[in-house]
């Protein structure tokens, strides 16, 4: 069985005691609790201001499934993000420096990870972790 | 003051692909200064397939433009009773479009889009009780 784990490191002193958190998960197949996920899919892109980019685009055998998805905005200009989008709804700015870690199981098929940059070209990486993609047919 | 994250991320799925680790500081938007405000650490027990609100923005960002922040949500499926369950998760939503599902030990990192009507949602898959923990971090 194929295993990846997420873990992470979350710390503040906002409030009048620290505040720190620290945990990890398995990340499983949808519905199982021995069958870890087993594809994963990663990238580098420059993204440049203008255009609403798929990410990643949810496909029907994504639906319903556990995939785990990371970005990171690399962008070392912290005037520099992205907007996500899931299914055409804004879900938040992603700012240079700054990375997101979700689970994404594409509730249907127009659930597409979407990305746009804005200030300037943002230089995004990603992973994704997931189960159940098959190649489609080669046409020529 | 300030709150940072780092994720660590190994899998064996593609050989020598090992470990990868990055750390963000948390921070207004578009500037290097850090977020002041936050929720603190919150628990919730659910026990009903009824959707609710986790974190109801309204409540927080009144007349505010709150659109252009630097905010960022944890959330962590804890199980119930100390026990785990990684067959059975809790839908996370943003006003009704569905991010994902935390399976029992989950969690997610994710920026928001802090404005009213935005609000950060949760539905269980079933009547068992679960217990999510989270934090917003917000300016």
């Amino acid at each position: 069985m194929a295993t990846t784990k997420a873990a992470i490191q979350l710390s503040s002193d906002l409030l009048s005691d620290s505040l720190s958190v620290s945990t990890d998960t398995k990340c499983m197949k949808a519905g199982t609790t021995a069958d870890g996920l087993d594809q994963m899919r990663m990238g580098y892109n420059e993204i440049p201001t203008g255009t609403s980019f798929d990410l990643l685009d949810a496909t029907t055998a994504a639906v319903d499934k556990a995939n785990k998805v990371y970005i990171c905005n690399n962008s070392t200009d912290e005037t520099y993000y992205v907007i996500i989008t899931i299914d055409a709804k804004p879900i938040g700015r992603l700012y240079g420096g700054d990375w997101m870690f979700i689970p994404w199981n594409c509730d249907d098929a127009t659930h597409d990870l979407e990305v746009q940059a804005y200030t300037g070209t943002n230089d995004i990486m990603w992973m994704c972790f997931h189960e159940g993609e098959t190649l489609g047919t080669s046409a020529d | 003051m300030a709150t940072t994250a780092a994720i660590t991320i190994t899998s064996d799925i593609i050989p020598n692909f090992g470990s990868y680790t990055k750390e963000m500081t948390l921070t207004e938007a578009g500037t290097l200064t850090d977020l002041k405000e936050t929720t603190g650490y919150s628990r919730k027990k659910l026990a009903s397939t009824t959707k609710v609100d986790l974190f109801t923005m309204a409540n927080t960002f009144v007349d505010t433009a709150a659109t252009t922040t630097g905010a960022k949500v944890f959330i962590k499926n804890l199980g119930y009773n100390n026990e785990i369950d990684k067959s059975v998760g809790v839908k996370v939503l943003i006003n009704s479009v569905e991010i994902g599902v935390l399976y029992g030990g989950d969690w997610l990192m994710m920026p928001v889009v802090a404005s009213d009507g935005e609000d950060i949602e949760v539905k269980p898959g079933t009547d068992d009780a679960v217990v999510l923990e989270w934090a917003l971090f917000y300016q």
